[in-house]
């Protein structure tokens, strides 16, 4: 028999699964369900206690395919962040885990994106960005780069719409970009991601491969590849176990305290990133743009902002578990209101 | 000269932005102080200040509260409107007038009389002269019609609350502008306010503040909002008043309360806080809905407790903004794309905005979908009367919630979308509770809420939520029936209309018309509405639209030989539903069915 692994509160990995993708073979957005299950399983999150939350595309298909134990909503194109502002609102003692592709969150539902981070809404947004509509077979979205080209029609001549320049504006309290295929590095900014009170945002390129794949997709494997701008190596550090996690690097690094106790490692690569500046974060991605490279990593943290409950000054208990006897003033008080009322 | 004692109406032109609706206020409230019976109509422009409004008030011992076909006096202050004010008046009416408009009153059918408003409230304080003004023609219909000073005082003290100074000025304007008409008026009033027997029990109250109230009543923990009138003051309602009648143990707020960014964000949040097990509520107009529309099919498809509040106001488009009308009762009953079918709470007094405000939710959670409140600028933003609210007098019901492991095991063969119970009603647990998760989704899902195109699948899906929503009928507030012995001409009808549906059978019965009318509370319609559309001769359905949308439902819903018995009567201009244009038109369909 064999000995199967057991995260910290002991389940073992297959407690994290989904069912069966139905995207096409080879998909990035598969790889970053897989990222999605290790990251869960080794943060020893409960599976009951997260609920996935998604909009319309390939990607919001992708909660069916990941953590089968927890409840989750596949809501309408484009309006995920309202129906998650308002299950936070009433508990927010659930993880919310959301999953949006880059039609939902950059084009029909930019405005529910930009008022969630608004108010830091405490959860984890993933955008699984590439650049095209797959389900209605391969159309531009609005963050696809000028001069990239899809396999089949003409090439984009649009700007595109940088979502983590725009987060940074926002003041969105974590922004990072990441890829499909850096599944280190993707894993590690999803597990400080889950550690972190507010909003998290990753937009990680994931390929589409079956209309942007070609080389002159700027969206491409191929093209990320070898394009990727890597702005430190990212080390993840677990509250539950600090050190058997990683050994100490030999050069310049940085360490981020995240709001569960864990600890987010980046690593110098070539200058180092302050990732509490915007101003930093803005210029290392327009630096890129510059020269139609891809950065990543973490590019912007704020852990000094209130959440959208906190602002509101909710009671403790999660409002849905309220007693009716909170929610429902007593009959006297009606007998008060009316008096009151009438001596007016 | 005869008196007419409590049965007149007073039209007050004013510009908004001037402090005429305080004046107008005082007004309405002294009379209704001395148990006066009397309402209230506010048309207003929409615009924040300078555009021309009319403030219109009846007496009526009759108990009549729509607004008088005639207009017995005439307050002038608007340069604007001036002519087209004069124009309109019958011969014979009181027009009070300010004089400090310089502007002619060139109508020697009337009585004129004239007082230099401006100037007088200029001696009191030559800043807040421009607001001042409106209390001098207070203390001219003060003196005209004899109404108590006591109740001025009462009713300046409640305006002003608590500010000395105010209410100071403007009981020494009333009283100045009732001076003036005394030593300068030679008119013996034909018209006069007599005290009556005042219910010390009753207040006046705007609907759109009562529905606040109810909610709070109904646990309201979630509430989304985008701005928007007619409705905006039931959110500012809620938010005013829940501190005040809510707190946690630890001193939190029980209630989130979140602007969003636009309409489709406010449903999508009571969504999510409906799905979450929270009791969710957003309040919107027309517009509004339309922009819902979208999530209100999630709702109905992934079966989804929420509360959408619907102040109506007159469309289509922006429509007129700031009118009355009852043009959305078809798209909320049906609102979003594909077959869908809505609960539709329809209250017609503000004692049924507080009842239908806490009831809301527990429709919303027994039927596991969203219930619409559905009420209209008229009853929502203009002053009614009540004997007070009741308490509910049932307990919260939160529906069908399995909470522990032992209540699922309990169930056999539990699926989320499985009709255990034959009702069409499923079982549901929350996000959290770890009982057997789903995904829930918009797609077609099949009983266990997995993703399925199998076409057996969606209809019976699609049968279910037929019988579901159908099954409420029954449950629903049963109409209000107001039965005569020869059952001959009945009249069905919803919401503020109720407000004026008295008048209109006094009106119909003096043609020697019996009438017995049935006001129904809400959609899909209960069954003893087809019994009384069984039990009548002839039936019209009198609505506050142009194309008679009550009566679209029932032709689509009714059993066909019931159908030529019911008549739509229709008509809407944006002004409250007046007697006589409805009497008119009812009498005019009658005819035609006759001939």
């Amino acid at each position: 028999m064999s000995i199967l692994k057991l995260n910290v509160i002991d389940l073992e990995k297959s407690e994290y699964k989904g069912g069966k993708s139905s995207l096409c073979p080879g998909c990035g957005h598969d790889q970053i369900s897989n990222v999605i299950i290790q990251a869960a399983w080794e943060n020893g999150i409960k599976p009951e206690g997260i609920a996935k939350m998604s909009g319309i595309g390939c990607s919001s298909k992708t909660p069916a395919y990941f953590l089968g134990k927890s409840h989750g909503f596949n809501t309408v194109h484009g309006r995920m962040p309202s129906v998650t502002t308002g299950a936070n609102m009433v508990n927010k003692d659930l993880s919310f885990l959301a999953v949006s592709g880059d039609g939902d969150t950059a084009s029909i539902g930019i405005g529910q994106f930009i008022h969630a981070i608004r108010r830091n809404l405490d959860m984890v947004y993933i955008i699984e960005n590439n650049g095209v509509y797959g389900l209605t077979k391969g159309q531009y979205s609005a963050t696809v780069e000028k001069g990239s080209k899809k396999k089949k029609g003409a090439m984009n001549e649009q700007a595109p719409i940088d979502l983590c320049a725009m987060a940074v504006n926002l003041g969105c309290s974590f922004v990072a970009r990441s890829f499909s295929g850096s599944k280190k590095q993707l894993t590690a900014l999803l597990r400080a991601a889950m550690s972190h009170k507010g909003m998290a945002i990753i937009d990680v390129i994931s390929p589409c491969v079956t209309f942007a794949n070609n080389d002159e997709s700027y969206k491409s494997y191929n093209y990320v590849k070898a394009n990727d701008e890597v702005l430190h190596i990212v080390d993840y550090i677990p509250h539950f176990s600090p050190i058997e996690a990683v050994e100490v690097p030999a050069g310049e690094f940085k360490e981020i305290k995240l709001f569960d106790g864990s600890t987010l490692r980046l690593e110098t690569v070539a200058s180092e990133h302050n990732p509490n500046d915007p101003v930093e974060a803005l210029r290392a991605i327009h630096e890129a743009d510059r020269e139609g490279r891809h950065v990543t990593g973490l590019l912007y943290y704020n852990p000094d902002k209130k959440t959208a409950t906190e602002t509101l000054g909710l009671t403790n208990t999660p409002l849905m578990a309220l007693p009716d006897s909170q929610l429902r003033p007593s009959e006297e008080s009606l007998e008060i209101l009316n008096a009151g009322f009438r001596a007016n | 000269m005869s008196l007419r004692v409590n049965d007149f109406t007073i039209n007050i032109a004013t510009a908004n932005g001037t402090g005429s609706q305080s004046a107008n206020l005082v007004i309405l409230h002294s009379m209704y102080e001395m148990g006066v019976p009397v309402s209230g109509k506010n048309l207003f422009p929409s615009n924040i200040s300078g555009l021309p409004t009319w403030f219109i008030i009846r007496a009526s011992d009759a108990g009549y509260q729509a607004p008088g076909d005639y207009t017995h006096i005439q307050i002038m202050m608007n340069k604007d409107t001036w002519q087209k004010d004069l124009d309109k008046l019958d011969p014979g009416t009181v027009i009070i007038y300010n004089q400090d408009t310089k502007l002619p009153v060139d109508r020697d059918d009337c009585i004129v009389l004239g007082m230099p408003m401006t100037k007088m409230a200029r001696t009191i304080s030559p800043k807040m002269a421009k607001l001042m003004a409106n209390m001098y023609y207070v203390g001219a219909l003060a003196h005209i019609l004899k109404i108590d000073d006591e109740a001025i005082r009462k009713a300046i003290s409640q305006q002003f609350g608590g500010k000395e100074k105010a209410i100071e000025w403007n009981m020494q304007a009333i009283s100045e502008g009732k001076e003036y008409a005394k030593e300068n008026w030679e008119y013996e009033s034909e018209y006069l306010v007599e005290a009556r027997e005042k219910d010390p029990n009753t207040f006046l109250i705007e609907g759109n503040e009562a529905t606040a109230l109810g909610a709070i009543y109904g646990g309201i923990n979630m509430l989304s909002w985008y701005p928007i009138t007619p409705s905006s003051s039931v959110a500012e309602s809620i938010i005013g008043w829940i501190p005040k009648l809510r707190e946690g143990e630890d001193g939190g707020a029980t209630c989130a309360v979140v602007q969003a960014e636009d309409e489709l964000a406010a449903a999508g949040m009571v969504l999510g806080a409906g799905w979450a097990g929270g009791r969710g509520m957003t309040c919107t107009s027309g517009p509004g809905i339309s922009l819902m529309s979208e999530f209100i099919g999630l709702f109905y498809f992934a079966e989804v407790p929420g509360v959408i509040w619907d102040v109506n106001r007159t469309g289509p488009s922006t429509g007129l903004p700031t009118r009355t009308q009852q043009g959305d009762l078809s798209m909320l009953y049906e609102a979003s794309h594909g077959d869908t079918q809505h609960i539709v709470l329809i209250p017609g007094t503000v004692d049924e905005c507080f009842e239908f405000g806490w009831r809301a939710f527990d429709y919303a959670d027994r039927f596991q979908t969203m219930v619409f409140g559905f009420g209209d600028l008229d009853l929502g933003m203009n002053r009614w009367s009540t004997a007070g609210f009741e308490y509910p007098d049932i307990p919260m019901d939160r529906g069908k919630v399995i909470r522990s492991q032992e209540q699922m095991d309990a169930i056999e063969n539990y699926g989320r979308y499985r009709d255990v119970d034959g009702d069409g009603i499923a079982y549901r647990t929350l996000p959290g509770s770890g009982l057997d998760p789903i995904l829930y989704r918009g797609t077609g899902h099949d009983e266990e809420g997995i993703y399925s195109e199998d076409p057996q699948v969606y209809h019976a899906t699609m049968k279910r939520l037929r019988k579901k929503i159908d099954g409420a009928r029954d449950l629903l507030p049963a109409p209000v029936i107001r039965e005569e012995k020869e059952k001959k001409l009945g009249i069905i009808f919803y919401g503020s209309m109720e407000n004026t549906i008295v008048e209109i059978d006094d009106m119909l019965e003096k043609t020697g018309l019996t009438v017995s009318t049935c006001r129904v509370r809400a959609l899909p319609y209960h069954s003893e509405l087809q019994t009384f559309i069984e039990e009548h001769e002839r039936v019209i359905v009198l609505e506050i639209n142009r194309d008679g949308q009550l009566f679209g439902i029932l032709r689509k819903e009714l059993p066909v030989h019931l159908l030529n018995k019911i008549h739509s009567v229709a008509y809407s201009d944006g002004l409250p539903p007046r007697a006589r244009v409805y009497t008119n038109m009812i009498i005019d369909a009658l005819e035609e069915v006759e001939s």
